[in-house]
């Protein structure tokens, strides 16, 4: 009798145990959520120049109250005292690109129309404050530190070319978030300068140039 | 003594058999309620996202956010796929959905993402 109920008490428990295995089972995946989707990208590239788009101009240490914001060159130098940076900026408006969207990459493109008699080397800024083309040397805008340098060389009529992406990944995305670049030369030791070819320059191909890869 | 040898091979044979039950009522049981898309496998409110990126200035991708994600997922693992050309992917990240939902924000992505290269975002919500 005793070996009888020993044998029940086996085959209870067996069943138990298996149906306990499959209603476990059943209970993990009722639990969940689930959702899976896609957003698909669009690519393009997006080519500014000229003064419906360009704002640029000159500040001048040596005449700080001047304003170049209509001149054909800009000007370039480190003498101390007679400093003279260039800044420029873009209206992204044209290009269409939603908030939304972002660069991929993006190039500033500056033409040299009178190299320096010995090569320079240019620091790139972003500016972090609003101006226009009557800025002057006394109310130049805030800039942050230099994220960028390039050499003029000695040759008239080369594109200098920058890689500003974030900045104008930033610019997509606010049009606030910064407000172009200003261009300066570190050394105070040369009375030297490098003009470059603004928006009203006339020329085919020496006006400042933005070329964006993007996405939306 | 032979009562108890055959009970015991009777009860092995039938934990065989519920074993074997046991099993196939998994497989049953758990692909019911996806099958069926019934209210057991909700997808928590969302009916889309998108995405938006940020790059340094060497093109790749730096932060990716997801806004608007629904409350109703909180708990959630939101899983978001960066995909290249072919379908590839060229990297990933999760997270849990916060209390409350909102925005994922996700700033590593297992290797260096060129924005150039992504095409797309695959999103999956999955859980809890």
């Amino acid at each position: 009798m005793r070996k009888r109920r020993l044998a029940l008490l086996l085959l209870a428990a067996t069943l138990v145990a298996g149906l306990g295995a499959a209603y476990a089972a059943s209970l993990t995946v009722a639990s969940g959520h689930l959702w899976a989707g896609s957003q698909t990208l669009t690519k393009g590239t997006c080519t500014l120049q000229g003064t419906s788009s360009t704002t640029d101009t000159y500040v001048d240490e040596q005449n700080p109250t001047s304003s170049f914001g209509s001149t054909t060159t800009l000007s370039v130098g480190p003498k101390s005292n007679k400093r003279t940076w260039l800044l420029v900026r873009f209206d992204l408006s044209s290009c269409n690109i939603p908030a939304t969207g972002g660069a991929d990459s993006a190039t500033l493109n500056l033409t040299i129309t009178s190299a320096p008699g010995s090569s320079q080397t240019l620091e790139v800024s972003t500016i972090q404050s609003p101006w226009s083309g009557s800025t002057t040397w006394n109310t130049v805008p805030s800039t942050g530190s230099a994220f960028a340098t390039f050499t003029t060389g000695t040759t008239s009529g080369v594109t200098k070319s920058v890689t500003v992406t974030a900045d104008v990944d930033a610019l997509i995305k606010s049009s606030t978030a910064n407000y172009g670049w200003l261009i300066s030369e570190p050394s105070s030791s040369s009375n030297v300068s490098t003009l470059f070819g603004s928006s009203e320059n006339g020329t085919t191909g020496n006006e400042p140039q933005l070329v964006i890869n993007y996405e939306k | 003594m032979k009562l108890l040898a055959k009970a015991l091979g009777s009860t092995l044979m039938l934990a065989a058999a519920c074993a074997a039950c046991g099993a196939a009522a998994t497989l049953a049981l758990a692909s019911n309620p996806l099958a069926a898309g019934n209210a057991a496998v909700g997808s928590c409110g969302v009916s889309s996202l998108n995405a938006t990126r940020s790059v340094d200035n060497a093109g790749n991708v730096t932060q990716v956010s997801i806004p608007s994600v629904p409350s109703a997922c909180a708990g959630a693992t939101l899983s978001l796929t960066l995909v290249g050309s072919g379908g590839a992917s060229l990297g990933a990240a999760s997270a849990p959905v916060p209390a409350g939902g909102g925005t994922l924000t996700f700033s590593s992505f297992g290797a260096t993402v060129p924005a150039a290269s992504l095409l797309s975002y695959s999103f999956a919500v999955v859980g809890p």
